[in-house]
């Protein structure tokens, strides 16, 4: 058994972060500046402590906050990654079929007893790992780690309700498909990553009706073990009686087959994808391209450059095409991330008729950003911003969970949370400029669009160039 | 895989942060550990109210402005008009120019949002606590006049009308259930016209009906300032009596009667979607008045029928009969809470089935859970995980958003109730709930008389994508 305790507080201090005074140059005389800023306050990163069990499991204790509560999630190496490609959606089946009752509780009785804990269990199934717990009120603590053991150790995955479960995954696919969001979403996966499982967003119905208890069970088994697991407490608890519990109900679960290793080659160069909507009165615009993952040295600045482009609400993507142009409402730009692996993408619903004039505005944003390097003024103030955002992350229990399970998936090491404010501010100007123009190249990206055909076709041809 | 319906907001924009939130003070007591939220308020001459409520666990602080108008008693001719003021909000006041509110508070490290609602309109920010006085001195900036002319009317209804496409128009189920049911269980025109607005009125919007709105309705005596987290009180007070307290008091004009009458016939309507694929049922109850002990109880019935998989309608629907995959309900239901309104209020119920299932399947799945409650009182260990369920949810209503829940309730019991602290009341009053009011509320409120049920039929080709 290795246990290592992580005693020292980590500082992230705003002292730092507070680079600048705020950006009202240029004004008229006549305007008032705004008052100055109060001093800094530290914000310390909670205390963790964390353990390894015999057969494997890793355990990460964090004691935050006041409220009476506690976060409890038994995170899983498994996902879609573990499917085969006519095994779409076997892991959100396997998920769900994973609630339907365990050898000592039957379905009802778990739902009832986490209810009665103030709670509700979730399971989670994403591309490469699954989450299976949930929040209840503090005193309840111990009772959910073996309520979540339970689940996650002895499923029953019961032949009669599997036919049940498969319908209602067909009925939310069915539905998402007729959402113009999620139809570009899986055209632009599939476009980066083919028949990968990144590139597999929906099932088709007839492969979903094949799958049998037998599948279900088989995947469970391949899948699920205690070497690949990892559990998280946060929140209000009694730590030695919360170790306590967390031993008792993990050990003695097997190690379980180690993760599956299958890296993607997504596709760059230029791809044009129009998929008809007809008389759509918006377009849903997709584009982007692979970029460095998390565990890259440059992913910082490729934070930074994300915010400034699009990814805030001052950003210069939705500044120009929202709030000088009127085109849009909710433009975003976001990174997508996978276990090694990253997209960078910028997402708008844009009146149809001007589809062509957003994107002439969306790339000639990128480009100005390739082509000049930031302001200083603008820089600090997207720094801040991200700084601010991070305290905002860590300062609850389910932010702090997702912090911590990112972390731990990418294998960032220790230090990755602790050093992110000092990563922030030594970017630089040079850096996004550079960042833009290395990796953000519009000759490689893959473009989505759903809406009306027959208006929109003509606007994209000017984006239209051969697939190398 | 799991489809949830698309937010329904009215809102300046959809924020991009994981869950944050940020906790407040417990007790502990010999019924267990207890939530107390410590508060002062107080009015200043001009008549806005003040709500502090410190918390220094996280070195972040919320500030909030609501003003009492929402999107119920916008003007007759100008639907949705109550919206688009809040996106003009942000457009510039005398010392902030267009965008320059929003970079403001984001270069200060915080996050911002506005959102539009049936009884207030508010606007709030979370920041590193070192910058409140500068969001203080901004509020105080836009609550003093705007300094907008007609491009920016202009560029903020086109932005209005494409949130209204994204959310709605464009959208399978869009508008479902939240703008549908309101509309057709309400009589009354202030609780029952389209909030989103129709797209010929807010065409006829222009700067003089803003002009009009903001000098009728954002006066700060028809308004509440909270400021909630890492703060120093003495010198927070003395920021808002300079930035605010000049800012003269308007006449307001009278409150609109928003009275609703009783329901005594089932209504049912029928939408065709022809963007959707599956079919969908709504349905809408009239709830008891806020406050009441038939509220707390109806908090309760809300929480043994319609919240977690425990619940009967799960159980009922989902688990027992197949007919869909979840249940999902609310009072203020995709706008709000069972807290944060004020008049004629409706309980919530969406589901989504398949073709070869009638919404009448549904309906009777939904009787079967509702109508034991009706005849029968509820035995002591359904009250009492009701209670346990109500008890968590309201914390984690609290710390929602960056501690932005808890700033939402105390704004919105200074406001409708002046008195904040009822957000330390909330517990007692669930727990002063007996079988015998459950049964007797749930007899009167669970009536299908008292109920609007919608079917969604859609008319889509069945996944028309491929």
């Amino acid at each position: 058994m290795t246990q290592r305790s992580f005693p020292r507080t980590v500082a992230c201090l705003f002292a730092l972060a507070m680079l600048a005074a705020p950006i009202l140059e240029a004004q008229s005389p006549a305007r008032e500046l705004p008052p100055p800023l109060g001093k800094p306050k530290p914000f310390l990163l909670p205390p963790k402590r964390e353990l390894t069990l015999p057969n494997g499991i890793k355990v990460t204790l964090v004691r935050f906050g006041t409220v009476p509560k506690v976060s409890i999630y038994c995170d899983v190496r498994t996902g879609h990654i573990d499917e085969k490609s006519n095994e779409v959606a076997l892991s959100d089946v396997t998920g769900e079929m994973m609630r339907e009752g365990t050898t000592t509780r039957s379905a009802t009785q778990i739902e009832q007893q986490v209810g009665g804990m103030g709670g509700s269990l979730s399971i989670n199934v994403g591309d490469d790992d699954a989450s299976i717990g949930g929040t209840v009120l503090s005193e309840h603590g111990p009772e959910m780690v073996r309520l979540v053991a339970d689940v996650v150790r002895n499923p029953l995955l019961p032949d009669s309700e599997l036919a049940r479960v498969v319908a209602n995954e067909a009925r939310d696919v069915a539905i998402s498909r007729s959402q113009p969001q999620s139809i570009a979403r899986e055209q632009f996966l599939k476009t980066l990553y083919g028949d990968h499982p990144y590139g597999r967003v929906f099932p088709t119905d007839a492969m979903l009706k094949s799958y049998t208890i037998a599948q279900v069970k088989d995947f469970y088994a391949r899948n699920f073990g205690a070497a690949r697991s990892h559990v998280y407490v946060v929140g209000v608890f009694d730590e030695a009686q919360m170790e306590k519990a967390v031993r008792d109900a993990f050990t003695g679960w097997p190690a379980g087959h180690a993760p599956t290793s299958k890296p993607p080659t997504p596709h760059m160069g230029r791809s044009v994808t129009l998929l008809d909507r007809p008389a759509a009165v918006q377009s849903t615009i997709m584009l982007g391209l692979p970029v460095p993952n998390p565990a890259s040295r440059d992913y910082t600045a490729l934070e930074v450059t994300d915010a400034m482009l699009g990814g805030t609400f001052g950003s210069r993507i939705t500044t120009n095409i929202r709030e000088n142009k009127g085109y849009t409402y909710s433009p975003f730009s976001f990174i997508g991330t996978h276990y090694h692996d990253a997209y960078w993408v910028q997402q708008a619903d844009v009146t149809t008729k001007f589809t062509g004039a957003s994107l002439k505005e969306i790339f000639g944003e990128i480009d100005r950003l390739q082509k000049e390097a930031p302001g200083t003024p603008e820089l600090d103030g997207i720094k801040n911003n991200m700084i601010g955002l991070f305290t905002l992350r860590n300062g609850s229990r389910g932010g702090i969970v997702n912090q911590l399970e990112n972390a731990d998936l990418q294998g960032l090491g220790a230090d990755y949370l602790s050093g992110y404010v000092k990563r922030v501010l030594a970017v630089t100007p040079a850096d996004v400029q550079r960042t833009t123009a290395t990796y953000l190249k519009p000759d490689q990206m893959t473009l989505v669009v759903v809406g009306d055909k027959a208006t929109v076709a003509d606007q994209l041809a000017p984006y239209e160039q051969p697939v190398p | 895989m799991t489809f949830r319906a698309r937010a329904s907001l009215l809102s300046l924009s959809l924020l991009a942060l994981a869950t944050v939130a940020m906790p407040a003070p417990a007790q502990t007591t010999k019924s267990g550990p207890t939530f107390h939220v410590p508060e002062q308020h107080y009015k200043l001459a001009n008549g806005l109210k003040v709500v502090l409520s410190p918390d220094a666990t996280v070195p972040t602080a919320v500030v909030a402005v609501y003003y009492n108008i929402g999107f119920r008693n916008e003007p007759r001719d100008r639907t949705g008009f109550a919206h688009l003021f809040e996106h003009l909000m942000f457009q510039g006041s005398k010392n902030l120019g267009k965008l320059q509110f929003v970079r403001l508070v984001e270069e200060n490290g915080g996050i911002l949002n506005g959102s539009t609602r049936f009884d207030f309109t508010n606007y709030f920010q979370v920041v590193p606590s070192n910058a409140v006085r500068r969001i203080l001195w901004a509020e105080a900036d836009r609550m003093k006049g705007l300094a907008i002319d007609t491009s920016n009317v202009n560029n903020q209804r086109d932005v209005v009308k494409n949130e209204v496409r994204v959310n709605v128009i464009n959208q399978p189920y869009g508008g479902f259930p939240w703008i549908d049911l309101p509309i057709h269980a309400n009589t009354n025109w202030y609780n029952a016209h389209n909030f989103y607005g129709d797209m010929g009125d807010l065409d006829k919007a222009n700067l003089a009906d803003a002009t009009s709105f903001f000098h009728t309705y954002y006066a700060p005596n028809n308004a509440v300032l909270v400021v909630t987290g890492d703060i120093d009180i003495a010198a927070t007070k003395q920021w808002i009596e300079e930035y605010f307290s000049k800012i003269p008091a308007a006449t307001l004009p009278p409150k609109p009667d928003l009275t609703e009458p009783k329901q005594t016939e089932e209504k049912r309507f029928t939408r065709i979607d022809s963007l959707a694929t599956r079919p969908a049922i709504g349905l809408a109850y009239h709830v008891p008045e806020r406050f009441t002990p038939e509220w707390y109880a109806f908090g309760l019935l809300d929480q043994i029928l319609a919240q977690g998989r425990d619940s009967r309608f799960y159980q009922e629907l989902v688990q027992k009969r197949g007919l869909t995959g979840g249940v999902d309900a609310g009072i203020n239901f995709g706008l709000g809470n069972q807290f944060d309104y004020q008049g004629p209020m409706l309980w919530e119920i969406q589901a989504f089935h398949d073709a070869d299932k009638k919404g009448d399947d549904l309906l009777a799945g939904f009787d079967a859970a509702i109508e034991p409650l009706r005849t029968t009182p509820v035995d002591q260990a359904t009250l009492d995980r009701a209670l346990v369920k109500m008890r968590s949810s309201l914390y984690a209503e609290m710390e929602q958003f960056a501690g932005f829940g808890r700033a939402n309730l105390l704004a919105s019991f200074a406001l409708f109730d002046n008195d904040p602290d009822r957000i330390n009341q909330l517990e007692r009053g669930f727990a002063q709930v007996t079988p015998a009011i459950l049964l007797h509320t749930a007899q009167e409120y669970l009536r299908p008389t008292n109920r609007t049920v919608e079917f969604i039929v859609p008319a889509a080709k069945p996944d028309s994508s491929r």
